[in-house]
């Protein structure tokens, strides 16, 4: 046979140490040469005694012993050294007589791991010494590996568990349940405590009994696997989150005879897990629900409004004024100021943390109540989520509480702040079906609360539809636009056509909405509707100065650039302050700034916009009259204000040489404007000939796609570079034309 | 001689089978499985192992005589069990089954049939020892 020499090799590279006992000097000498011829290690004993002696500081890998000793025998050594610690697990080996049964049996009670009859077949000897240091190894092997999935399942906070199901006549009648060392640490218990299914069940708080036991009926009435997450609350009063996994066993009969499986404490990583979940659905400030789960809260809100038929309401808040708070006394305290405001919002409503998934589940009609929440959608915007009303006075309700949490001052930066809310809200069904809409209309309905004179709320309804609700989304975007730098001004240049030159630009608003750019027409007449042309034309006059700063450096411009303003600008009190304040913070000087305000809106309140032009004339900002010619004014008033020139209207000029009455309109203005001693200009030039005509009327600074469209800033730049300063375009040749062959009517205004 | 074959185990083998003779007081082929363990005779086993049995056969025949002497089973039993495995190393196979006999009648209590397996057992010594003596001069 080659299989011994073969697990020899695989199993003992050295040699192994064998103690031999035996009382017989001769058989000792034989056994030991034999053995040592076949890679053995062996130390001799001639009595039990003196191998005891020799194992108290000594240990082989195996010892073989006499059974038939005068003294301490065989038995009684082995006895003997199974009571010592470290030898409990020494493989030994008993040699007795081929016929002495009773020796035989006698060996295993004693502990001997193997028993061998005497003989001279020394090889025999050898393989059966083999075989039990091998059988001793691999045992060792599987404590060590036992052991270490012990520590293993201690570290990972884990242990096994095997459930024997009830027979008929159990003492147990929950049925046996054996809880390894590991698993009873998991529950809080030492290595020894027996403990009862019942005591486990026990220690689940009731609220999560009912379920688990469900759960447990279920798995074993169809003997599946279980797999579950627990509370558990330890004898100690830690509550610990133990997940429990087991699967059935069958006996021979193909009857489940119980489970066996593990329990895992996961609290750690639940709450890794939570932790996670709430970083991605709660506002890291005010640690309230963040958009995303606002829209997850409001679908599930729907789903479940639908299903039992009854409404939800929306309420969108936007804080007034925040932006002045943030600016004013910083970002930290606007921050400071939210938090504030979040925790008095939680307030008004029955404000949940967390959506128990299971619990939406469940077929309770009132889970849907852990949804209400208010949440922050970003910067000042908040917005509270009422799953149930009954009608629009509930949502009201709701609002009003919001309304009056705000009243009290906020101190935030050392400071009392007043800050209010316009309040929003959209009602399910009846004001949209999903979540998008009811959005919109909430948004619609606190802009027109915005609108209103704000810190007020308003339910959506078809009126606030029938202002139309594009105009209305338009209005909340523009509202929007400015801090969003969505707002950016085009230039049209202002040209003497007798040098060629250009002698000024007007700035245009134009509103770079997403890829769109939305014309002035489009915006502006909403704005003034709304008052949001006040904040736009406070910009215009900002970037204007900007501008004016820029171009001082690229090009060297020293004119000047005319901005529109509505008479409502016209009659603050702070208009002269905030130019004032825009041509300092950008240092340049007042009349690079110029403004426009057409005859009509002039017109409209004269005695209201007299005082300002007075002070803009003293600080040295001129004044231009826009679309001259249209607003039946009567001329008389013309000589008692402190303007500085006169636009003559697009109208005139697009009919010069076509209707003999333009042409006349025209003469009148450009002669008006040359006895009040004003500036003239035309816009709206489009054609070589409108340049030809009006240069003959004695107009001769003009403004008008001929020249240039309104364009971006950099672009202006480029087209003065590219054709005025080359002298190429088809108008510049016109302009040389005329210089060489004035026309007689303009001599008058030549300075 | 009669084992004159002793150091060519194989031919040893084939000799006692070929012969056996009542003279041959040890066993061929167990000495021949003894030579094994030392092929070389390095370690000069044979020569080890006569000299402990024979010293171990005189002080196991003192001890049994005194045990006859005390009727003392246990000694006696002890005695024969000893000299039973020891015997069958060297081949003393006559020897080692007188003292198997000698073992079991007194484990058994079959004491009436003792004195006279033990008479024999030492009249075998005697000539077991001339044997190994013999054997002794010649290695």
């Amino acid at each position: 046979m080659t299989l011994p020499n073969s697990l020899d090799a695989d199993d003992s590279p050295e040699r192994p140490k064998v103690l031999l006992v035996d009382d017989d000097d001769l058989a000792l000498m034989l056994t030991a040469e034999a053995l040592r011829g076949r890679g053995f290690e062996i130390t001799e004993a001639g009595s039990g005694e003196q191998a005891l002696a020799m194992l108290s500081d000594w240990t082989p890998d195996i010892i073989v012993l006499d059974a038939m000793m005068p003294g301490l025998d065989g038995f009684d050594t082995c006895h003997a050294l199974r009571e010592s610690p470290g030898f409990e697990n020494m493989p030994v080996l008993m040699l007795t007589g081929l016929d002495d049964e009773a020796s035989i049996n006698r060996a295993y009670q004693v502990g001997a791991t193997d028993f061998f009859v005497k003989s001279t077949q020394w090889s025999l000897l050898a393989g059966r010494l083999r075989h039990v240091l091998r059988s001793a190894r691999t045992r060792q092997e599987l404590e060590r590996s036992k052991s270490k999935l012990a520590r293993a399942q201690d570290l990972a906070r884990m242990g096994s568990f095997d459930w024997r199901r009830p027979s008929g006549a159990s003492l147990h009648p929950t049925g046996g349940l054996t809880l390894a060392p590991e698993a009873l640490r998991v529950f809080g218990y030492a290595p020894l405590d027996r403990v009862s299914l019942r005591r486990l069940v026990r220690m689940v708080p009731l609220p999560e009994r009912r379920g688990m036991t469900r759960v447990l009926a279920e798995v074993q009435g169809q003997n599946t696997v279980l797999a579950i997450d627990v509370p558990v609350s330890l004898p100690d009063g830690r509550m610990r989150i133990v997940h429990i996994e087991a699967e059935p066993e069958f006996n021979e009969h193909g009857h489940c005879a119980g489970y066996t499986g593990i329990v895992q404490d996961v609290t750690d990583r639940r709450i890794a897990e939570d932790r996670i979940r709430h970083l991605a659905n709660f506002d890291a400030l005010t640690g309230l629900p963040n958009r995303r789960q606002l829209i997850w809260r409001t679908e599930r809100a729907l789903d479940h409004a639908r299903r039992l038929g009854h409404q939800a309401a929306l309420l969108l808040i936007d804080l007034d004024r925040f932006k002045v708070i943030n600016d004013t006394l910083g970002h930290a305290a606007g921050d400071e100021l939210l938090v504030e405001v979040a925790a008095r919002l939680r307030g008004c409503v029955r404000h949940s943390d967390q959506v128990m998934d299971g619990a939406l589940d469940a077929a309770s009609a009132r889970s849907h109540r852990t949804l209400e929440a208010v949440g922050r959608l970003g910067g000042d915007e908040f917005v509270a989520l009422l799953p149930e009303v009954a009608d629009e006075t509930d949502a009201e309700r709701v609002s009003g509480r919001i309304l009056d949490v705000m009243r009290e001052p906020v101190f935030v930066g050392g400071q009392e702040c007043f800050v209010t809310a316009s309040v929003g809200i959209a009602l399910f069904p009846r004001d949209g079906t999903s979540v998008a809409d009811l959005m919109r209309n909430s948004d619609v309905a606190m802009y027109s609360v915005k609108n209103a004179g704000r810190n007020d709320s308003a339910v959506y309804s078809p009126m606030l539809a029938g202002r139309g609700r594009e105009k209305l989304e338009l209005e909340s975007a523009l509202h929007k636009a400015i801090e969003r730098k969505e707002l950016v001004l085009h230039y049209q240049p202002k040209i003497d056509v007798r040098s060629a030159r250009m002698v000024g630009v007007e700035a245009l608003m134009r509103w770079q909405r997403g890829n769109s750019l939305v014309p002035p027409g489009d915006f502006i007449p909403l704005a003034e509707e709304t008052g949001l042309i006040v904040p736009l034309s406070e910009w215009a006059l900002r970037e204007a100065a900007r501008q004016a700063k820029l171009w001082q450096r690229s090009i060297g411009f020293t004119d000047s650039i005319a901005v529109n303003l509505p008479n409502r600008m016209f009659e603050r009190s702070d208009l002269v302050e905030h130019i004032h304040q825009c041509v300092t913070t950008y240092n340049v000087s007042h009349r690079c700034i110029q403004l426009e305000i057409t005859e009509t809106d002039l017109m409209k309140d004269l005695q209201k916009v007299i005082p300002s032009l007075h002070r803009l004339n003293e600080i040295g900002v001129e004044v231009s009259i826009d679309d001259f010619g249209t607003g039946y004014s009567s001329l008389a008033y013309l000589t008692t204000l402190p303007i500085a020139e006169l636009k003559i209207d697009r109208g005139f000029v697009r009919d010069l040489g076509i209707t003999p009455q333009s042409g006349a309109v025209v003469t009148a203005i450009i002669a008006l404007s040359r006895s009040l001693g004003l500036r003239v200009i035309a816009e709206g030039v489009e054609t070589l000939r409108q340049q030809e005509e009006l240069h003959r009327l004695g107009c001769s600074v003009m403004q008008g796609f001929l020249f240039s469209k309104p364009i971006p800033p950099e672009e202006l730049e480029r087209w003065l570079q590219q054709t005025v300063l080359p002298r190429k375009a088809p108008w510049i040749v016109q302009a040389g034309a005329d210089r060489i062959d004035p026309p007689r009517n303009s001599g008058g205004r030549r300075p | 001689m009669t084992l004159p074959l002793l150091p060519r185990p194989a031919q040893a083998t084939d000799a006692s089978a070929a012969e056996p003779q009542d003279t041959a007081v040890l066993d061929p082929a167990a000495l021949a499985n003894l030579a094994q363990l030392d092929p070389t005779g390095a370690n000069r086993l044979m020569h080890r192992v006569l000299t402990t049995y024979r010293s171990s056969m005189a002080r196991l025949l003192a001890q049994l005589a005194q045990a006859r002497v005390q009727s003392d089973a246990a000694t006696m039993r002890l005695v024969a069990h000893t000299l039973k495995s020891s015997s069958a190393s060297v081949g003393a196979l006559a020897l080692s089954a007188l003292c198997s006999d000698a073992e079991r009648a007194l484990r058994d209590g079959r004491l009436e049939e003792v004195p006279g397996l033990l008479d024999q057992l030492v009249a075998e010594t005697a000539r077991v020892d001339a044997a190994v003596l013999q054997l002794l001069a010649d290695t």
